[in-house]
């Protein structure tokens, strides 16, 4: 058997040397940029209400007469919403507002520790019902579409379930449904895995008042460590010369690290009921009292998935159809992960025309 | 295996080991060239090399003074990487060192494998074991505890000093029997001299060592919590490594050898990311990461009752009281909103506006800044 390394003591001393050559001049060139290169949300828009850190925007549209009925897109409390228009050049806001569609967004803040207190009963009969119906206002509609993007998806199913009068179409994109699912790492931790033994959620949150978002962030990143902490940085090595590439890999960092902190009363519900009691399927859930029963989202449901997705696994979204009372149900899968469904280059040509037309069909 | 061959691989395993020392070497020159070359000039001498990294942080942080957190972050990652790097290669090349004599002395390559992961288990655990021995020693532990608390409550340093410890006994047990002596020597303090203390720091209370030693308790939990922790993240460092070995054996016999050091490297992550990714779906990991958490949010409430107790002493606010004002904060803004609710409600109907039924009344408000007027809910 040959010995395993063929690595000449030329090569290798090569490899290191073109290393750290590379490594140096891109921390140079990481070092010229400033803040307005790294811009991030820059498509056009407008703030048309607001409540305590809770904003709502609407996209300037892109076209002289929009479909007349809006998307109001609910964004998940972990990260920014920004994700959804990152750059000019990849963002599912834009597109869509090239193909006609009116759109608004939702962008919860970031909760300080005065905000600890704050529910779900808050975030969804209050922030979120008060922008549905400031939307509708503006544009004298009794109903409007939702897209619920990740835990924002999980946040407009209980919704419409409360309020499916407000709701014309509903679009769920990486949403969980079904926490239960072992396949994800994120529910074998916090949810079904060490049963009794597993985390204390009243502890944690009477602990730390707000969970911190340093703390989600490191939870997200330790279920690749060396994907996300090692490999990462490798092959970005590879594309410090390249300002475009480089530009698009710190802004996509930026997003990763712009974690706000959750408010520990609404944490509290989302783990305990959720991940931990996976209640929404079994229609125990309550918010502010009232019951979330899933057999009554009856409006037509758009449901999008990323195949290899990790932080919400396929089973976990596709679960849906098995719970909701809609007659008019379309699943759409796309093969990539979880962040690949806002940036990959395919997508972007591919969900929002998937997106714009499903609505169109059912105007 | 033939003699010729294992000559060749321990040749090949000492050359390595030597152009590795090398290459490390022209590495730290070559890095600390770039480094004075950079806009930011160093006076930085090469340095050993376990220094190195920290120094050309240092310099980093110049380079980027300027920049955006973000380039800063990635910036660090970067050099990270690069070290990270090193330390990948100073192993597995530290590995094939220690193995190659042993293969030729005639040795199958599976047992040499096996042996080197036991050897580095051990090592890596050592740490962990070293400090659950000082787990078991209360008064190296005590001495730790407070340690930690002189930091956290420097100004009241001098009245934790004088605090009459009974944590030795009571950390030996459950704690209550310390507690109980304890009450015994406060029963009988406060009935004397106690009442007469006008402290300008701290006075001593019952409540507050009892809290103290409910405190060492918690803290020798989450102490122990985290070795355990560390413990089985060494055990999955080892496996790594056993695995990786293996891995290149089984491809070295197919044929396939590395060529490149980023081969090398990527061959290393897929492997580590599928052993720890397993590790991480285990029954024991997901008991140890749960137990990790708890113990070290238990402790951390007994803390900010310590911490709560001293600063009540100098008539400072603390975090409980705070929060009980954000809660009625909270509840008055919820009021204040169902209140502007009532009243738009009311206006609509004095105004006899369609309220219910019909298509939705216009909502021409709230503009931005209007901070959610007649925008509500129950």
């Amino acid at each position: 058997m040959p010995f395993p390394f063929h690595l000449s003591p030329e090569e290798t001393l090569r490899e290191l040397t073109e290393l750290n050559r590379k490594v140096a001049t891109g921390i140079d060139n990481l070092s010229r940029l400033r803040e307005e290169d790294l811009q991030v949300g820059v498509t056009p828009k407008e703030e048309v209400y607001r409540e305590d850190n809770v904003v709502l925007y609407r996209y300037t549209p892109m076209v002289e007469r929009p479909f007349p009925i809006p998307v109001l897109i609910v964004y998940a409390l972990v990260n920014r919403p920004y994700m959804v228009d990152l750059q000019e050049d990849r963002s599912l806001v834009r597109n869509l507002l090239r193909l006609g569609i009116d759109v608004y967004l939702i962008d919860w803040g970031y909760p300080s520790r005065g905000d600890c207190w704050l529910t779900l009963d808050d975030y969804i009969n209050g922030y979120l019902n008060n922008c549905v119906d400031a939307v509708r206002g503006r544009n004298g509609l009794d109903r409007i579409n939702l897209l619920g993007i990740c835990q924002g998806g999980t946040f407009s199913l209980c919704y419409t379930a409360l309020y499916q009068e407000k709701v014309k179409n509903l679009i769920t994109m990486v949403a969980p449904v079904d926490f239960h699912v072992k396949d994800g790492l994120l529910n074998l931790w916090v949810g079904c895995g060490p049963g009794s033994q597993g985390m204390d959620v009243d502890l944690m949150v009477n602990a730390l008042g707000n969970i911190p978002g340093e703390f989600m962030n490191f939870g997200f990143l330790l279920m690749k460590p060396f994907e996300l902490g090692l490999r990462k940085y490798l092959d970005l090595i590879e594309i410090l010369d390249d300002d475009k590439k480089l530009l698009n890999f710190l802004r996509m960092e930026k997003w990763i690290f712009d974690s706000p902190d959750q408010a520990g009363e609404a944490y509290r519900q989302f783990m305990k009921d959720f991940y931990q009691g996976n209640k929404l399927i079994k229609g125990e859930v309550k918010i502010g009292g009232k019951p979330v029963d899933l057999r009554e989202v009856r409006v037509p449901v758009l449901n999008v998935y990323a195949e290899q997705d990790h932080l919400v696994p396929p089973a976990s979204s596709v679960a849906l159809v098995r719970y909701i009372g809609s007659a008019d149900y379309t699943v759409k899968a796309f093969p990539v992960g979880h962040i690949g469904m806002y940036v990959s280059g395919k997508v972007q040509q591919d969900l929002p025309p998937t997106i714009a037309n499903w609505l169109k069909e059912r105007a | 295996m033939r003699e010729e061959d294992t000559m060749r691989l321990s040749e090949q395993a000492e050359d390595l080991a030597k152009a590795w020392t090398e290459a490390q070497k022209k590495m730290w020159e070559s890095w600390f060239d770039l480094i004075r070359a950079s806009p930011v000039s160093t006076a930085l001498s090469p340095p050993a090399a376990d220094q190195w990294r920290e120094l050309a942080l240092q310099g980093l942080k110049s380079w980027t003074a300027d920049s955006e957190q973000v380039v800063k972050d990635v910036a660090e990652r970067l050099v990270t990487t690069q070290d990270v790097v090193m330390r990948f290669l100073d192993l597995s090349i530290s590995a094939w060192k220690a193995m190659a004599p042993q293969i030729e002395s005639g040795e199958d390559w599976y047992t040499c494998v096996t042996k080197y992961a036991d050897h580095l288990r051990q090592q890596l655990l050592q740490f962990p074991q070293d400090a659950t021995q000082v787990a078991q020693d209360t008064d190296e532990l005590q001495r730790l505890y407070l340690e930690e608390w002189q930091k956290l409550v420097q100004p009241w340093a001098e009245s934790l000093r004088r605090v009459p410890w009974q944590v030795g006994q009571a950390a030996t047990g459950d704690g209550s029997a310390g507690i109980k002596l304890t009450n015994l020597y406060w029963d009988a303090y406060e009935r004397t001299f106690g009442r007469l203390l006008e402290s300008p720091s701290l006075g001593h209370t019952r409540e507050l060592t009892q809290d103290l030693l409910k405190g060492f308790d918690a803290w020798v939990e989450s102490r122990r919590a985290i070795l355990e922790y560390q413990s089985g993240l060494a055990e999955a460092w080892a496996q790594a490594l056993e695995q990786f070995v293996r891995k290149l054996v089984s491809l070295a016999e197919k044929g396939e050898t590395i060529q490149s050091l980023a081969q090398l490297l990527n061959l290393w992550i897929d492997v580590i990311e599928g052993v720890f990714t397993t590790r991480f779906r285990s029954e024991d990991y997901l008991q140890k990461q749960s137990r990790l958490v708890n113990t070290v949010m238990a402790y951390r409430l007994i803390e900010r009752d310590i911490v709560e107790a001293f600063l009540k002493t100098s008539h400072l606010p603390s975090r409980s009281e705070l929060d009980e004002a954000y809660r009625r904060i909270y509840e008055l803004r919820r009021e204040v909103k169902e209140l502007k609710k009532s009243l738009r409600d009311l206006k609509a109907e004095l105004s006899d506006q369609p309220k219910q039924g019909g298509p939705v009344v216009p909502f021409n408000g709230p503009t931005p800044g209007d901070h959610g007027q007649g925008q509500t809910h129950n």
